[in-house]
């Protein structure tokens, strides 16, 4: 069973780079945080990235494949997607969606931006 | 003297009502049967509404409680005047406290990170406050990206460790 400090301080670094003004923590999220084996920090990575709802950061759980909405992990991605759709201001958002829809090389990737944008246009 | 002739008699043994006695009533039950012929008049019963009223008329008592007042004046005065003499005092305490302006630039700036921090606490979760561990406000405010890097590097690699 993993040390409840060890997961406290992973949630405390991780929450507090996504809130960082610095743009270099969006790099160390996505280089650390979205390519961990373990399925918990790659969510917390994921939420962490969509919360701070900029253009750099949401890219990286929509347009990369086995990251946020295209992670390998059901609950990964269903956490991201209900990030996205939880955000007050979706227009950032929209946009990533828009641009991998339209201009993504993978069809997979696509498809879930597509579905995605389906839904946050519903909700 | 008794009338014992036959007429009168007759007529007393015939018109009973005009002989008979009158008899005062009042609030005493045995007024009717009357002691030994004496009609008890006076209400013998007390009265449950009747209160003592104590009377303060004596002169002896009067005099008594004159002179116990009267050696209370001196000791009021002194006590009146220890409490003007305190006032007076407090008084020019404040005064001097008025005029003192805090100039000295360390001990301001002392007091100043004294509040920022009792504020920075008081906004901090108690959760945070007790625990060792690493707080999100802290990493919010790195400037030192290398040091985050190295931080988030480590915790995570102990997490993979144990998982």
């Amino acid at each position: 069973m993993t040390d409840r400090k060890i997961v406290k301080n992973v949630t405390n670094i991780i929450e507090g780079l996504g809130q960082n003004p610095n743009s270099e923590s969006i790099t160390i999220l996505e280089d650390i945080g979205t390519n961990s084996k373990v399925d918990a920090i790659r969510e917390l990575t994921s939420r962490a990235l969509v919360k701070r709802n900029e253009h750099d950061s949401l890219k990286v759980v929509i347009t990369n494949k086995g990251k946020g909405i295209n992670d390998m992990s059901t609950v990964v991605a269903m956490s991201t997607i209900n990030e996205l759709l939880s955000l007050e201001d979706k227009t950032e958002a929209l946009n990533v969606l828009t641009d991998t829809v339209e201009m993504h090389s993978d069809e997979e990737v696509r498809d879930n931006a597509r579905s995605v944008k389906a839904l946050m246009a519903l909700s | 003297m008794a009338n014992l002739s036959i007429p009168s008699i007759r007529e007393r043994l015939f018109n009973t009502s005009r002989h008979e006695q009158s008899t005062q009533r009042n609030s005493n039950p045995f007024a009717a049967s009357t002691f030994k012929g004496n009609v008890l008049t006076a209400d013998v019963f007390e009265s449950s509404t009747k209160q003592s009223q104590p009377a303060f008329t004596g002169k002896l008592k009067a005099s008594a409680l004159v002179g116990s007042i009267s050696g209370i004046g001196e000791k009021f005065q002194n006590i009146i005047n220890s409490v003007v003499g305190f006032g007076i005092r407090i008084k020019e305490g404040w005064n001097r406290l008025k005029n003192i302006e805090i100039s000295f630039d360390p001990m301001k700036n002392k007091m100043v990170s004294a509040y920022n921090s009792a504020k920075e606490i008081m906004t901090t979760p108690i959760s945070e406050v007790f625990s060792s561990g690493i707080s999100a406000k802290q990493v919010a405010k790195m400037e030192d990206m290398a040091e985050a890097r190295t931080l988030l590097q480590d915790n995570v690699a102990l997490w993979e460790s144990v998982a």
